[in-house]
């Protein structure tokens, strides 16, 4: 996309995502074109808009059209997303046998078929199309229920249409699944940060606005520090086509969303603590993104426990 | 065979040259001592590399042509002190003076005096030193009061630095020095560039925690300075400063990383597998990875023409976190070798600990970048 393309797609993203979330959410996307522009320039409409989408806490199935593309999908909108803390795919198959548990977006329930990635006993993938009738479709509460995830479940017997995944495809679809839910984190934190910001500007005490105490400036850039560090991680990720740039991507956008979500907590605090506040919306949806596809400190632990391995750190992105 | 020194082509195509002739060059490159040596070892080290990628034109590739220079881009010079610092042929530290110094000549120097100046500075011939804190003047900079005086010989300066880096080593210095009124702060602040051997100037050399004393106190006794030899505007040397500071917090970090990349690798080759956490040698490597992004976009940004300011701040409060975590994870991981290795390993692992411990206060502490941050990229107003 040029930049004229571009500001106008973000100028469609910005609005969709200021007015609309869950369904109406997908239907805007659909009709701003979002598949023909991450065909087009996937890295501008996935930063973009899982950017304003966590800046603005609103949700759509477009991390499911995400994976999907990375698994050489057309039909992605309704792609099952692994469990919580989990990135293998839901689905599993023996024989005939197909044992579903997952998770999808809320726009999964006005479809006909779900696309269920699936492992087989013989360590291959499959990608499943299975009617939506033959799975339970259940709303996940939990700590952040605007997100409006549901458990998806199901046991399927007898044919259900099945394709071949090349290997490392389901790979791949993680790993650009990472990217985008790391770019929704960063924008919740950018969320949070401003929240804070214009909290303490605002807030007069001691005859100064809060602003003005170091304690609480410096809290606040931390918090910025934070970001731009992620959003460094992710700019680095996005050029450096190793897998493990995009893992670690994901990891220190998590963690540095929760360390926004501390500091700018304490910035708010007593009014940060209410519901009549929409701060505790951006903390809800930070735990929840900050385990989907992995959380932080699984991501972290399995690098570790690698480069222990290899006895080596990974590949360098060059200069 | 003909090579593009300038960088001005294809970046892959300078760094696979430089690759080739630093293999080539390995032998005459090495150091001569083991371990970290000291620092006379590590300057006459850091001398001989200069002087030879000088001579093969590596050291001139992203410099103006008009100082010696073959122009091109800047990442040239990023790339040079990185794959320098990866082979373990310079002390990043002490390297990066380059990067600091020439560029402040280069933008504030009369023409003549940075064509003449700044080529014995890139080939090794000379040292550079940068008078800036003064005793009762660290994070608050414009407060300085090294006096200087106009006199029919030149300016008089007269007055006391410190936490001069290499000033016993230096043969010139970029020096702060109050022209105005003290009230006048910042308005007040002129930038000279100074001869070491003038009449009037010590040096005294400060003992550090690491061992290595590389920074110093400077007297300044009636030392006469040519009017030549202002650099920008008198009374404009606060300009001089802020220009100065985001180099300080860019290439320089840039082969800082490179540094810290080097030895947490030697770290992951040389610690028993049992002494490393997973889940904080990964996040030690996040951190590394990230900060290394920051900086590489840092670099391409400099590279573009863009002019660096405050959020280079950001740079260096993640330098200072970052340098900090690999260095924790050292003490707990080699322990011994940190506490009562006697070996010149160990010594190095030792004095690198511990110098670890002075990135969150040079080059602006911790706490003033912190302030730049609020002030200047959150907008949060005066902080009184």
């Amino acid at each position: 996309m040029d930049a004229d393309d571009l500001a106008l797609f973000e100028r469609s993203l910005r609005d969709a995502t200021g007015r609309a979330t869950g369904g109406a959410l997908d239907a805007a996307l659909d009709d701003l074109g979002l598949d023909d522009a991450l065909a087009d320039d996937e890295r501008s409409a996935v930063s973009l808009l899982f950017g304003l989408q966590g800046e603005a806490c609103v949700t759509s199935s477009a991390l499911s059209l995400v994976m999907a593309r990375a698994l050489g999908r057309s039909d992605g909108w309704a792609t099952v997303l692994p469990v919580v803390g989990d990135s293998v795919p839901p689905g599993t198959i023996d024989g005939d046998h197909l044992h579903v548990d997952g998770l999808a977006p809320s726009g999964l329930v006005g479809r006909t078929a779900a696309l269920v990635v699936a492992s087989t006993g013989a360590g291959r993938t499959v990608a499943c199309t299975v009617p939506t009738t033959s799975l339970e479709l259940r709303p996940v509460i939990g700590v952040d229920p605007d997100l409006g995830l549901l458990r998806v479940t199901g046991d399927v017997d007898g044919a259900v249409e099945r394709a071949d995944l090349p290997d490392g495809a389901w790979g791949a679809a993680i790993a650009h699944g990472r990217l985008a839910v790391a770019h929704e984190l960063v924008g919740c934190a950018r969320a949070m940060l401003d929240l804070a910001c214009e909290h303490a500007r605002g807030r007069i005490q001691f005859d100064r606005p809060i602003a003005s105490f170091q304690a609480v400036r410096h809290r606040l850039a931390e918090t910025l520090v934070a970001v731009a560090m992620a959003e460094a991680m992710l700019d680095a990720a996005w050029l450096d086509p190793g897998p493990e740039a995009s893992t670690m991507a994901k990891a220190v956008a998590g963690r540095q969303a929760r360390t926004a979500a501390r500091h700018c907590q304490q910035v708010l605090a007593g009014i940060g603590f209410t519901v009549e506040h929409p701060f505790h919306r951006y903390v809800r949806r930070t735990l929840v993104l900050d385990a989907l596809l992995g959380t932080t400190a699984s991501l972290t632990t399995s690098l570790g426990t690698s480069l222990l391995r290899d006895g080596r750190l990974p590949p360098l992105l060059p200069l | 065979m003909t090579v593009d020194r300038s960088g001005a082509g294809d970046l892959a195509e300078f760094r696979r040259s430089l690759d080739a002739w630093l293999d080539a060059q390995a032998p005459a490159l090495a150091p001569a001592f083991e371990g970290a040596g000291t620092l006379d070892d590590q300057m006459a080290q850091l001398a001989k590399v200069k002087r030879l990628a000088f001579d093969a034109g590596w050291m001139r590739a992203g410099w103006p042509e008009r100082v010696g220079g073959l122009g091109g881009s800047t990442l040239t010079r990023a790339y040079l002190g990185e794959a320098l610092t990866a082979r373990d042929l310079v002390e990043p530290g002490l390297y990066s003076m380059t990067e600091v110094l020439a560029p402040t000549m280069i933008d504030y120097a009369a023409p003549e005096l940075a064509a003449a100046m700044v080529p014995a500075l890139l080939s090794g011939d000379e040292t550079w030193c940068q008078g800036f804190s003064e005793p009762d003047t660290g994070s608050n900079l414009a407060a300085l009061a090294c006096r200087a005086e106009r006199s029919d010989r030149g300016w008089r300066v007269n007055g006391q630095k410190v936490w001069t880096s290499l000033a016993q080593f230096a043969d010139r210095c970029v020096l702060l020095t109050r022209t105005g009124t003290v009230e006048s702060a910042h308005r007040g602040i002129t930038a000279l560039f100074v001869d070491m051997d003038s009449p009037g100037i010590t040096v005294r050399p400060i003992g550090t925690m690491h061992g290595s004393p590389e920074f110093s106190e400077l007297f300044l006794d009636d030392v006469v300075v040519p009017f030549s030899r202002t650099l920008g505007e008198e009374g404009g040397g606060w300009a001089v400063a802020m220009d100065l500071l985001p180099y300080e917090r860019s290439t320089s970090l840039w082969h800082r990383a490179a540094f810290l990349h080097r030895r947490l690798g030697e770290l992951l080759e040389s610690a028993p597998p049992s002494a490393l956490d997973p889940a904080r040698l990964g996040e030690v490597t996040q951190l590394l990875y990230a900060f290394r992004a920051r900086s590489r976009a840092t670099q391409h940004r400099m590279a573009d023409g863009d002019r660096l300011g405050p959020e280079t701040s950001i740079d260096k409060v993640l330098l200072a976190t970052t340098e900090q975590a690999v260095f924790d994870l050292v003490a707990d991981a080699l322990a011994a070798e940190v506490t009562v290795g006697d070996d010149p390993v160990s010594g190095r692992w030792r004095s690198e600990y511990l110098y670890s411990r002075a990135a969150s206060i040079y080059g602006g502490s911790a706490e003033i970048q912190r302030n730049i941050i609020a002030r200047r990229l959150l907008d949060l107003g005066d902080d009184r």
